[in-house]
């Protein structure tokens, strides 16, 4: 029983890591039909600006910040000069984010040099609370808190303000919200910049909770979120946070009981996905 | 073939092709010798990749998995059995038919869906194998990778270069037939129009399908070459680089030209053979991959026709399909 | 009535390759319901669609209070005044009744919600559905929403593409009905088939067809006029 409860826990925490990254993809999907090869270049430059100023200033919040900060303006930048010039082409916007992510890459070790780093969490969020016999890892509560919390922030953005309306109304008509005098161009980037927001948030998150950082960690975990994407359902934000929950479980599962199928997991559960389900478990047809 | 229905083209490559048997007698510079070798076999990989994104309009961020599967099963072979040609042959009749398993599931599962799907689960399919190839480490070695040992007649350069040679020659003619044959005019048909295709009674997917497993196979000839080349494998042969460089080497010449690719290949591989002669003047000249990413970028944007792209729309005055995109556009 | 609103002169707009508008022209004077005829696919949709800045204007001026608004981006042009009903009306389906008008208020102010108030009076269906999904409303309920969404603000002119398409009769007067209480603030460019609809409500009319406008006058004219209404119109 408390083995089920930690590796439960275990397997919420990345789900809950895993959905952050996968949250600002389906977004930014969602809303602009861009699929952004770039977002896992987005990840590792949070996890790097973030960690660097934690580690200079002392202070987490510090580094979740300037993370953030990273995100939303790497994603301006992203926007203006990568996806606006191909916007409404699939094959160059597909072709050119790829490369832009290993560009971001290769930046990351021009700038922070190539060799891997530790990480350690704050110390307040070190250590473990002891509920009865069960073991559970603060860093990893904190996690699964964050993770609710922007889903819950998110939707209610989505659901219940004008900015998330329009941004909604602008997935099912584009033209319609420009006609009511909405620039939706500047909704697009706004939307753009959050998303990137997203995904550096992930990084500076999930750098603590690995303890180590390096360049290529970026396209490795972003295939994990496309993963979540696609069972998910692209574009539909509860359907990420349910496959980011059942990929994380599933994973923790495995790598506990079949450690040796652990890695194929995810694949396996996409495959049964794709053939009897195309669209993803949340996904309009 | 009759000689005289033969194209002007058809001939200026001939003449091409004899100059390169030529070569080796004039370079006879062993680093130079083996940039142009691998100048061959890139040009075969980006050949191949030309009959997905040029022909048949599908992008694929996997492909390398065809490239290292190819790399693998050479190395592997040749490790495991004796190092005569006849391992070798059964090297490329291996890599051949895992190549031909895996596009074919892999293309009947994932290509009916849209195209950021299937560039997405190709990229997810290729960490995939790049991931379990560094852990099966008892097979592959890992990431340090293991030499092995070749058969006297594949160790020589020359003879080496003789075979690269001939092969991109075999498929530069053969895929260029494949291409044009009505076969062919289906998949153009398919980059053309999908929804117009699949209605005028094509089976959409068996064109793709049959597409992507050609193409897998000539990558996997490539990674064969490849491993052949260098005598060693490890698990670069699965990396992420390899796809952007195959992606410049198309794109740069210009897709959808099969020229195009192998002239792509012969630039980026000159660069790279020139950059990492930089690297002792600046380290910044390690990081080559910025320098690739920035020119591909430019690329796609700019000058999306590529270099072969480009002359044949300014010789023949009609607009060519680059990178165009036959769905619907979304952005304004 | 010389003080033209909306003015447009030799219009010529591109659908990819295709040459639609050949030469567009006509005012739009202020107040009253100018009305827009023409056979199908002569080009009064895209007319509209150019004038909101959804088609590039190629060559010709579209002049709106005076001001050139042909090179403006859809969103300035609708904040200069313009209210737009497009021919599928342009609901948001998975938004609610309550949430399309949301995302067209542009202000909060009491202006606003006296036009809401006055619009919800006119139509008290949407009132009475105001939580259900716009893709769930019928046929007319939409285009009363897509109304009232255009309305609300305070808009100058109001254009609107064949309200009165796929609806039962019944509707349309109510249709027409609101039509006609809005004309009595605000200026209305109408696309309509319908020539009851059309003849009732319209004060002045341009016919296009093939692209450019052939025939202006007064609704009045156009009633008696049996020869143009047959040669364009195809209404014996
Ligand atoms: N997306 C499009 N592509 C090509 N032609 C179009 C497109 N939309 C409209 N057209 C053509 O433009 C012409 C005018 O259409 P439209 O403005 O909708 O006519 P109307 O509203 O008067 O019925 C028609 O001939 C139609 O076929
Ligand atoms: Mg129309």
């Amino acid at each position: 029983m408390d083995l089920i409860i930690s590796l439960t826990v275990n397997g919420l925490a990345t789900g809950m890591l895993i959905f952050l990254l996968a949250a600002g993809l389906t977004l930014i999907f969602g809303l602009m039909s861009v699929l952004n090869f770039a977002h896992g270049g987005l990840f590792i430059w949070g996890a790097y600006t973030g960690v660097w100023s934690f580690q200079m200033t002392g202070s987490f919040i510090v580094g979740i910040i300037v993370a953030i900060i990273t995100g939303l303006l790497l994603g301006l930048v992203t926007e203006r000069l990568i996806i606006r010039p191909v916007y409404g082409n699939h094959i160059q916007q597909i072709l050119i984010t790829l490369g832009f992510m290993l560009v971001l890459q290769e930046f990351i070790k021009v700038v922070f040099g190539p060799d891997q780093k530790a990480v350690f969490p704050p110390e307040i969020l070190q250590g473990s609370f002891l509920v009865g016999d069960i073991v559970l890892i603060k860093y990893r509560l904190f996690i699964i808190a964050v993770g609710l919390l922007i889903f819950i922030v998110s939707s209610f953005i989505l659901k219940r303000t004008r900015v998330g309306l329009i941004v909604r109304a602008g997935v099912m008509n584009k033209e319609m919200v420009q006609s009511l005098g909405i620039n939706i161009k500047l909704v697009f980037m706004l939307v753009f910049m959050v998303g990137a927001g997203l995904a550096a948030l992930s990084g500076i998150m999930h750098a603590v909770y690995s303890g180590v950082i390096y360049a290529e960690m970026g396209l490795e975990f972003s295939i994990l979120a496309f993963i979540v994407v696609v069972i998910g359902g692209m574009g539909s934000f509860s359907g990420s946070l349910f496959a980011a929950i059942l990929v994380g479980l599933a994973q923790a599962f495995m790598a506990y009981y079949v450690p040796a199928l652990s890695l194929a997991v995810n694949m396996l559960l996409m495959t049964v996905v794709l053939i009897f389900r195309p669209q993803g478990l949340f996904g309009k047809e | 073939m009759n000689i005289r229905r033969m194209e002007k083209s058809t001939w200026i490559f001939i003449i091409i092709s004899l100059l390169l048997f030529i070569v080796p007698f004039i370079v006879t510079g062993r680093s130079m010798q083996f940039t142009i070798i691998q100048i061959f076999i890139f040009a075969i990989f980006a050949m191949s990749y030309d009959i997905l994104l040029g022909f048949t309009g599908i992008i694929s961020f996997g492909h390398v998995m065809f490239f290292g599967i190819g790399a693998y099963s050479t190395a592997v072979i040749m490790d495991r059995m004796d190092a005569t040609v006849m391992s070798f042959f059964v090297a490329i009749l291996i890599a051949v038919f895992i190549a031909v398993i895996v596009s074919f599931i892999v293309g009947v599962l994932t290509l009916r869906l849209k195209s950021h799907f299937y560039a997405m689960l190709t990229l997810a399919l290729a960490g995939l194998f790049l991931v379990a190839a560094e852990k099966w480490r008892s097979l592959t070695g890992g990431n340090d990778g293991f030499t092995f040992r070749l058969p006297e007649i594949l160790r020589d350069s020359h003879n080496l270069y003789m075979l690269c040679l001939v092969s991109l020659l075999l498929f530069f003619f053969g895929l260029r037939r494949f291409t044009k044959s009505p076969f062919g005019r289906v998949l153009m048909a398919i980059r053309e129009n999908e929804a117009r295709t699949e209605s005028l009674g094509y089976k959409v997917l068996h064109y793709k399908v049959i597409a992507s497993v050609v193409a897998g196979v000539v990558a996997s000839i490539a990674g064969v070459l490849y491993a052949l080349s260098l005598r060693f494998v490890n698990t670069g042969v699965f990396a992420t680089d390899l796809t952007i460089d195959v992606l410049l080497m198309t794109i740069i010449g210009g897709v959808g030209t099969l020229v195009g690719p192998i002239l792509g290949a012969g630039l980026v591989e000159f660069a790279h053979h020139w950059l990492s002669g930089l690297s002792d003047v600046h380290w910044i000249f390690d990081r080559w991959i910025i320098l690739y990413g920035t020119v591909y970028i430019l690329v796609v944007i700019f000058f999306p026709l590529g270099i072969v792209g480009t002359i044949q729309s300014k010789l023949t005055n009609r607009p060519v399909k680059g990178l165009q995109d036959n769905r619907k556009a979304v952005g304004k | 009535m010389s003080s033209s609103l909306l003015k447009l002169d030799q219009v010529e707009a591109y659908i990819q390759k295709f040459h639609i508008l050949q030469g567009v022209s006509f005012e739009v004077e202020k107040g009253g319901v100018t009305v827009l005829l023409g056979r199908n696919g002569a080009g009064k949709t895209t007319t509209l669609r150019t004038i909101m800045g959804l088609n590039q204007v190629g060559k010709g001026t579209i002049t709106f209070n005076g001001e050139n608004i042909g090179d403006l981006q859809t969103h300035q042009i609708a904040n200069k005044g313009i209210g737009y009903v497009p021919e599928d009306q342009g609901v948001f389906g998975d938004l609610t009744v309550g949430e399309n008008m949301r995302v067209a208020m542009k202000k909060e102010d009491e202006e606003t919600t006296r036009r809401m108030e006055w619009v919800l009076e006119l139509f008290p269906d949407l009132k009475k559905f105001w939580k259900k999904p716009g893709g769930a409303l019928s046929g007319g309920q939409k285009q009363m929403l897509a109304i009232a969404r255009a309305y609300v603000n305070e808009n100058e002119l109001l254009l609107i593409d064949e309200p009165s398409k796929g609806l039962a009769p019944i509707i349309v007067d109510k249709v027409t009905e609101s039509i006609e209480q809005m004309k009595e603030n605000t200026t209305i460019l109408l696309v309509e088939q319908n020539f009851m609809m059309a003849s009732k409500i319209g004060n002045q009319f341009f016919i296009i067809d093939d692209g450019k406008t052939v025939h202006k006058g007064q609704m009045e004219e156009l009633k008696q006029d049996k020869v143009l209404m047959k040669k364009y119109l195809g209404i014996a």
